[in-house]
């Protein structure tokens, strides 16, 4: 086992290790809110889990801005790696942080769904970048397919600035945390919602290490059967 | 409580979804490697 490999697996356990102090942190160790009714209280614990979620969609889709530019001036495939992986990751970070929106938009809104700015604009977000994954799989040929993915990479990010700023430029019920005196949180709260972000943080850096790892294997495919002329 | 229980297991479905789809996709890869690491073993050079 090589030394990137041990790496891998340390950094693999001690994200697990930070998950779940996180999930504690956010179901236990953080008090209630005050003046909410039941169901409300309860589902504001879901904040702590939501907010990474989506930090964590916006962050990936800025690395695969970061892969897509760097495919462009390099013309690396460890670039294209990169990108793709962590667009990946993007989608599920998405998935995640719009069921568990629509999970506490329910007892918060009393909808499970609204058209509202900052929903209207991350879905759309989220087909920018099933389109991504659509347009790479119309494409036979690796550099063909990484190069028109790249150009693509680069003009979907345009929808993360403007998913992020959408409750700022539109009337909107979404709350607004990041503008919010101490994010809205009391003192209590704040220690869980960090960790969360960093725990949650320290699990994407992890996935997109282990997801580039097996586009590495995918290429080593690719060779091995380029070499026997399949 | 039902609302809190089904965000959290929704957001651990999703990353645990991924990482199986991930593990099928290695053992997959992985399985590809080793038989044409063999095919190429086998085929006589030159």
């Amino acid at each position: 086992m090589g030394r990137s490999h041990v790496g891998l697996w340390i950094l693999t356990a001690v994200a697990c290790v930070a998950m779940l102090i996180a999930t504690w942190m956010a179901l236990v160790g953080a008090p209630s809110a005050a003046g909410l009714t039941v169901d409300e209280t309860y589902a504001q614990r879901i904040i702590y889990f939501h907010v990474p979620c989506a930090w964590l969609s916006m962050l990936a889709f800025f690395v695969t801005l970061v892969g897509s530019v760097g495919y462009l001036i390099t013309s690396k495939s460890k670039w294209d790696n990169l990108a793709v992986s962590s667009a990946e990751l993007g989608i599920v970070f998405t998935v995640a942080a719009t069921a568990s929106g629509a999970i506490w938009a329910k007892p918060a809104w009393n909808v499970w769904w609204t058209w509202d700015p900052r929903l209207t604009t991350y879905t759309v977000l989220f087909l920018l970048y099933v389109g991504y994954f659509m347009l790479r799989s119309a494409m036979d040929d690796p550099a063909r397919r990484a190069r028109f993915a790249a150009v693509y990479g680069i003009f979907a990010f345009l929808s993360v600035p403007i998913t992020f700023m959408s409750i700022r430029w539109w009337r909107t019920i979404h709350p607004v945390l990041l503008d919010a005196e101490n994010f809205g949180l009391s003192a209590g709260m704040r220690p869980a919602f960090f960790f969360g972000i960093i725990a949650f943080t320290l699990l994407y850096v992890t996935l997109l290490a282990h997801r580039v790892r097996l586009e590495g294997l995918r290429e080593e495919v690719d060779d091995l059967k380029e070499s026997l002329a399949y | 409580m039902a609302f809190m229980i089904a965000a959290y297991l929704v957001i651990w479905l999703a990353v645990f979804v991924f990482v199986f789809s991930m593990l099928r996709r290695e053992r997959g890869l992985e399985s590809e490697i080793a038989a044409l690491k063999e095919v190429a073993g086998e085929k006589p050079t030159g």
